[in-house]
């Protein structure tokens, strides 16, 4: 059991189907669950069937020195678009994700489309694709997460496969409790912190990127394994610093709009003058 | 092209984040081959983390500088 992959996947995988769930409940509430409940099992049972053939095939074919670039490089890539995405939502420069928002607007624009009864338990073609695409959509990204950061932990003493279904096993945790938590409270999670969730996220996904994609040019990190932790802290510090400074530029942008209001225009300076 | 762009926008959705990394990946290849450039070869872990937080604080200058 990889601890760490099964931490990070559990994390990535709790803020994706958290946004999944929220579109899943709104059309089971205002469609019906029948189609709600199918089309996100079809999109779970899809995103199965890719992390199984995709995962297999890159356990038995692709060496491990390629697949340790490849892994490395993507992970890199993903990790540091989440990480700018929280650091930017921290700072404020980019809106937070609001479940109860887009609950509220997905079910006006359902109820838009009139011709829908909640009561009913017929099969609704909209309604399941919708549900269908929203967690296909959300799923990817966790897919792709259990296949490149189950596959970064293979090592000479742990097998490629062991890696996958460790991070698998995170994401089916993530997944459950999301289920079991929506099943009680009965409305969208607003509560997770997925800002929070997304930025550890994205620290371990950077920090794991840099170790395997330095380890794939035949680099040795000094004190081996321990220096994940010491990337980890490097990434960390930088991006504490990163959130003060665009705060601080977020600060400056709002003085100087405050300023250019108060200003009086040339049309009003006239106004006063005898 | 819709799915190369469907793609790019899915794993990093970021060109100055994609030529930081790319940069760094060519410049570590040339590190790792060219016999002239293989002194350097101790450096190249310190190297690819300078990289990576040079893409990052580039990629965020741009997005402060929109705001400013």
């Amino acid at each position: 059991m990889q601890w760490v992959v099964a931490t990070a996947a559990f994390l990535a995988s709790a803020v994706e189907f958290v946004e999944a769930f929220t579109i899943v409940l709104v059309v089971g509430v205002t469609v019906n669950w029948r189609s709600a409940l199918l089309g996100a099992l079809a999109a779970a049972a899809t995103l199965a069937l890719l992390v199984a053939t995709l995962g297999v095939a890159l356990v038995q074919w692709v060496p491990l020195d390629i697949l340790r670039t490849v892994i490395g490089t993507l992970l890199l890539l993903f990790g540091l678009k989440w990480l700018k995405n929280a650091i930017m939502r921290y700072a404020g420069l980019k809106a937070r994700h609001d479940e109860e928002a887009i609950y509220e607007e997905t079910q006006a624009e359902l109820r838009a489309r009139g011709e829908v009864d909640a009561s009913s338990s017929r099969f609704d073609l909209f309604g399941f694709l919708l549900s269908y695409k929203s967690v296909l959509l959300e799923g990817l990204e966790v897919a792709f997460i259990v296949i490149t950061f189950g596959l970064s932990a293979a090592t000479s003493t742990v097998s490629r496969s062991s890696g996958i279904a460790s991070a698998a096993l995170g994401a089916l945790l993530a997944g459950l409790l999301v289920i079991l938590v929506g099943a009680l409270v009965r409305a969208p999670l607003a509560n997770v912190p997925e800002n929070t969730l997304k930025f550890v996220v994205g620290i371990m996904l950077t920090t794991f990127g840099t170790f395997w994609l330095g380890e794939g040019f035949g680099g040795e990190w000094p004190l081996s394994d321990v220096f994940l932790l010491i990337l980890a802290a490097i990434y960390l510090g930088a991006s504490f610093l990163l959130i003060a400074w665009l705060k601080q530029v977020k600060k400056q942008q709002q003085a100087r709009a405050r300023e250019s209001q108060s200003v009086p225009t040339p049309a009003q300076t006239q106004e006063v003058k005898p | 092209m819709k799915v190369i762009k469907a793609i790019y926008n899915f794993i990093v959705g970021d060109m100055v984040i994609l030529i930081g990394v790319a940069l760094a990946i060519i410049v570590l290849t040339l590190i790792n081959n060219v016999g002239a450039l293989a002194p350097l070869k101790g450096f190249s872990g310190l190297f690819l983390i300078i990289a990576v937080l040079g893409s990052l604080v580039a990629s965020l200058s741009r997005e402060a500088d929109i705001w400013r």
